[in-house]
């Protein structure tokens, strides 16, 4: 109570202090005077009386400052009386207060617009309810945990009720689905199981979800859609549950409306159940599923759950591979997972961006500190205390770094939209317009702590040296020339040092991803990406889950393609290079399988005839596929140059025969077939990964099975090699494809070059980041090596006047401050080498084509740094060997 | 600044506010110089403090709401601030004493004690 009232009467005592000032100057005067006259009246003379009285009371400045401490919150109005100067300070020093401010909003803007984009990828919690349960299931390897698994796994994970619930299923979402009906349009569909929509909360506008009777065998076509197709496609119509949508010409009941704000990774605006069957033993693998924690169960608990049912699948699938095993992970970790570590190197680099502008700038403060030095002195005779100069020179960087914060926050943000602009598109969370990442609270705060950090952190180390004056030397000094005493220069050198190590560090993490660059556009994938157009299609209906319906429509297509201007030659296939593929086990017949249940597994794909012609991948032995080798010939394959010679060294495979697909389940079904000809290799997964064994087949001779699960669940590509550019026969042939299709749209048309690009999009863009970092990393660093030499050149003006008085010629003066410049650049290389020596290693996994101890790179960086250096150094070194001595002597 | 002089005594912390509480609660409206005029007196001289040092303690009581001030005229027709002990002040004087005593008494003993 008592503490209470005191409080608000210490805060009162903030204001009005005009006023109390007054009441306290006239109550001392009394008790003085009162002195006073109690001294005279004992007898002394007036004067003494006087200093009597003062000595008595004490003294009386002092007494004051005790009254207002005592009466209010000092440490507040001093704050104030701190900021009111520092703004002062900074208006009147313009220059210099534009340089700082300007450099520190640079770094913290590029530091906002990272952070902004990890926040949004990486810090925010997925949109779902409770999102740190929702883990996702992966199938692991001896080599890799991948999300893709198969109905028997999916349905023993289902039936791990200890340690999950909602366990649900849902499919890439490469594929759309065409909405049929008067203008056909394709639109993202999504295969999901029954609890899906429970499992990410989904929210409903309209309707209900289905129900695990409408998602088992025979559940009837029913079909959940997305608040925006409801009202772009739909008019919004309020009575639409229960209505009829024509999907793939088949008639499908609409259920349900989700939530406008309902969005999922992979997106989709359409959602059809799966409608496994439980009793199939099919194993291919092509959905993901993911599912939510019981309450109380860690995630390695559940995982000694997963490893239990894992052992029941083998027990189950004695064949299977018996590395195989099931993990889970956050739902998090799995959606961002490649976007993580190239977000924290780029993290990284930007933070060493700010770090060598905050010592660019705490170099500027350090020279204004020394021409300040004698203000400092006054104010300290004056009884200013160390800690209340401290304070001062604080709140001047904070008040910088927040000015600088202020403007790096706007830059930051327009940063963002710039990124985003360049960036390819492909970082997880973001979604197509980059409408997530924006300002919220973690931005906010980021930015704020990183203002005061950078104030601080630039400010601490000039202010303590500043605080500490000695008195008796500044004051007696005449002029400003003192103070390039030793520890100020060893406080400016070691800056120059750091910041040169942070730049070379920079640079060669940059010249290590500019290599990687070049070596990737060297790569040669072994097909020809010119003048191919590719487009895709769904063939999700009923009619083509045979084979034969495809092939004639293959057929068709082919004949009016081939029958465009323009068009050189086209063909069909489930999978393009560049994307994912089908991998499959074989057999070679007639070969001992020792403990192994197969000879091997491969990549695989089909093909129309007309495939290789398009890609200008050579044949190398045998036979090209024809319009021959269809349903009723012989069955064939086609096998590439690594599988010829991994399993066939030194001798012919063409002739013998393999079986494909064998225990992998019914859908893969497929007799064996004789290798006809061995293809050259092709990086068609990833340019920066070697090509894997494949096993391609002619269309036409596709297994049913294959078939129908490959188009239930991708899209079929039309490949086009045209005469012209690729682009300008497109129109044409989306209007052939709409006719022999009767009416099914197209889409993601590309020219292949394009393709190629996307692939290494994110390493383009990793190098571009880096690049940008590491040259604006160069450039503070000239500029802060520069200003340390100017300054010291002309703080040195009369010792090198003395010199060249002393008969030192111009090379000589010249040598002396090169020397020490580059003495300063030098130790900065070695340090920064040193630490880039051990720091690429962490990012050897975005190199290719290059070691992540490159020589070329080792060498040439410093070479590189310490070249602009000397050119930095070399200016003030002119001009220092320019001074005329005898003015150099006078200036003092 | 607490005087140097070997005979005196340097207050104890929070003290000074018991002994200008007790001084207003006998003496009636004082103003600062009557008050350290007064400690003077009572102390013969032992306790040599700076007259300024007064005012903080002032400041402080009459922030708690423990003494008023009040400008008035003096004998020789002075402004000056005379300050009374309010009620609230005279019940946390009564418990400060009581404190003081027991705190002192606790010494005596401690000291008295010791071999």
């Amino acid at each position: 109570m008592i503490r209470l009232r005191r409080l608000f009467a210490r805060l009162r005592g903030l204001f009005g202090n005009v006023r109390r000032e007054e009441a306290l100057e006239r109550e001392i005067a009394t008790h003085l005077a009162l002195l006073e006259d109690e001294f005279r009246n004992k007898g002394l003379p007036p004067g003494e009386a006087r200093l009597a009285a003062r000595r008595a009371y004490g003294g009386v400045e002092q007494a004051k400052q005790l009254h207002r401490e005592e009466r209010s919150y000092q440490g507040l109005a001093q704050a104030a009386q701190d900021i009111r100067y520092a703004f002062r300070q900074l208006s009147r020093a313009r220059g210099f207060t534009v340089a700082a401010v300007t450099t520190l909003a640079l770094g913290i803007g590029a530091n906002t617009t990272i952070f902004s984009v990890i926040n949004a990828v990486l810090l925010k919690p997925l949109s779902y309810p409770d999102p740190d349960r929702i883990v996702q299931f992966l199938v692991t390897y001896s080599n890799a945990s991948v999300p893709g698994t198969s109905v028997p796994d999916f349905h023993l994970w289902q039936q791990q009720t200890r340690a999950f619930q909602d366990v649900s299923a849902y499919d890439f979402g490469e594929h759309g689905l065409n909405l049929t009906g008067n203008v056909p349009e394709r639109v993202r569909g999504l295969h999901v199981t029954a609890g899906y929509f429970r499992l990410f909360g989904a929210p409903m506008f309209l309707g209900r979800t289905f129900t695990a009777e409408e998602d088992s065998l025979n559940g009837g076509r029913v079909v959940v859609i997305s608040y925006n197709l409801w009202k772009r496609k739909f008019a919004a119509d309020p009575e639409i549950a229960g209505k009829t949508i024509s999907l793939e010409n088949e008639p499908f009941t609409v259920l349900g409306v989700t939530g406008r704000r309902f969005q999922t990774e992979p997106v989709a605006d359409v959602w059809v159940p799966f409608q496994f069957d439980p009793n199939s033993n099919d194993r291919a693998h092509y959905f993901q599923a993911a599912g939510r924690l019981k309450p109380g169960v860690t995630l390695d608990q559940a995982n000694a759950q997963l490893t239990l049912a894992a052992n029941e699948f083998h027990r189950k699938y004695p064949l299977a591979d018996p590395e195989l095993g099931y993990r889970v992970e956050p739902l998090r970790d799995a959606v961002v997972r490649d976007a993580r570590s190239s977000l924290f190197m780029i993290g990284i680099a930007v933070s060493f961006v700010l770090l060598i502008a905050c010592a660019n700038v705490a170099n500027l403060l350090l020279v204004r500190a020394t021409a300040r030095k004698r203000e400092f002195a006054i104010r300290a005779a004056l009884g200013a205390a160390r800690g209340r100069i401290l304070r001062q020179l604080l709140t001047e960087s904070i008040l910088l770094s927040l000015t600088g914060g202020v403007l790096g926050l706007v830059l930051g943000l327009v940063g963002v939209r710039a990124l985003l602009a360049v960036s390819p598109g492909n970082i997880p969370r973001i979604g197509e317009n980059g409408s997530p990442v924006g300002l919220d609270w973690r931005v906010l705060a980021f930015t704020l702590a990183v203002s005061l950090f950078t104030g601080i952190l630039f400010g601490l180390f000039p202010a303590l040296g500043a605080s500490r004056p000695d008195l008796n030397g500044a004051l007696k000094e005449s002029g400003n020339r003192q103070g390039s005493g030793f520890r100020q220069s060893k406080a400016r050198s070691l800056l120059v040092v750091s910041e040169v190590s942070l730049a070379i560090m920079l640079l060669i993490g940059a010249a290590l991803l500019i290599r990687t660059f070049v070596a990737l556009r060297a790569v040669n994938p072994g097909f020809d990406s010119h003048n191919v157009l590719t487009m895709d299609m769904s063939l999700a209906g009923a009619h083509y889950a045979k084979t034969a319906n495809v092939t004639r429509l293959v057929r068709d297509v082919s004949q009016r393609l081939n029958g465009i201007p323009g068009v050189e030659v086209s063909a069909a296939t489930c999978c393009p290079p560049l994307e994912s593929r089908l991998g499959l086990p074989f057999n070679i017949i007639g070969r001992p399988l020792g403990n192994s249940t197969e000879t091997g597994d491969g990549l695989w794909m089909d093909v129309s005839p007309g495939y290789f012609g398009i890609f200008k991948i050579p044949i190398l032995r045998g036979r090209d596929f024809t319009q021959q080798d269809d349903a009723g010939a012989p069955p064939v394959v086609l096998i590439n140059e690594t599988m010829a010679r991994r399993f066939w060294p030194g001798r012919d495979p063409i002739g013998e025969q393999i079986i494909i697909g064998k225990n992998i389940g019914p859908a893969f079904k497929d007799a064996p077939r004789q290798i006809i000809g061995i293809v050259a290799d092709t990086r068609d997964a990833d340019l920066s990964v070697v090509p894997e064994n494949s096993m391609i087949i002619p269309q036409a001779q596709e297994p049913d099975g294959i078939t129908a699960l490959g188009l239930q669940f991708g899209p079929i590509v039309w490949l086009i090699r045209t005469r012209v550019e690729p682009h300008q026969v497109a129109a044409t042939v989306v209007e052939q494809l709409r006719q022999a299709s009767g009416g099914l749209p197209v889409a993601r048309i590309r020219s292949m070059d394009e393709v190629v690009l996307r692939s290494i999009a994110r390493q383009d863009f990793n190098m571009l980041l880096l690049t940008i970092f590491a040259a604006s990393a160069l450039l503070l660093a000239a500029i802060g090596i520069y200003g340390v030499m100017a300054y010291s050149v002309a703080q040195r003006s009369q010792e090198i006047g003395i010199r060249m008085a002393f008969g030192a010629d111009r090379a000589t003066i010249r040598n002396l401050v090169m020397r020490q410049g580059m003495l300063l650049t030098i130790a900065g290389v070695l340090f920064g080498v040193g630490a880039a020596l051990g720091l690429t290693r962490l990012i050897a996994s975005f190199l290719f084509g290059v070691k992540a101890l490159d020589p070329v790179v080792f060498l040439l960086v410093p070479a590189l740094l310490t070249s602009v250096a000397l050119l930095a150094v070399w200016v003030p070194a002119r001009r220092a060997s320019h001074l005329d001595p005898i003015r150099a002597l006078h200036i003092e | 600044m607490p005087s140097k002089d070997k005979e005196s005594i340097q207050l104890l912390q929070g003290t000074l506010d018991l002994i200008v509480l007790r001084t207003l609660a006998s003496m009636g409206s004082q103003h600062a110089y009557q008050i350290a005029t007064r400690l003077q007196q009572v102390s013969d001289r032992l306790l040599n403090l700076n007259q300024g040092t007064l005012y903080p303690a002032l400041v402080r009581l009459e922030q708690y709401g423990w003494i008023n001030g009040a400008w008035e005229k003096t004998e020789s027709n002075r402004d000056a601030k005379y300050y009374t002990i309010t009620k609230a002040g005279q019940k946390a004087l009564s418990r400060e004493t009581a404190r003081w005593r027991k705190l002192a008494g606790l010494v005596e003993l401690l000291l008295v004690e010791e071999p």
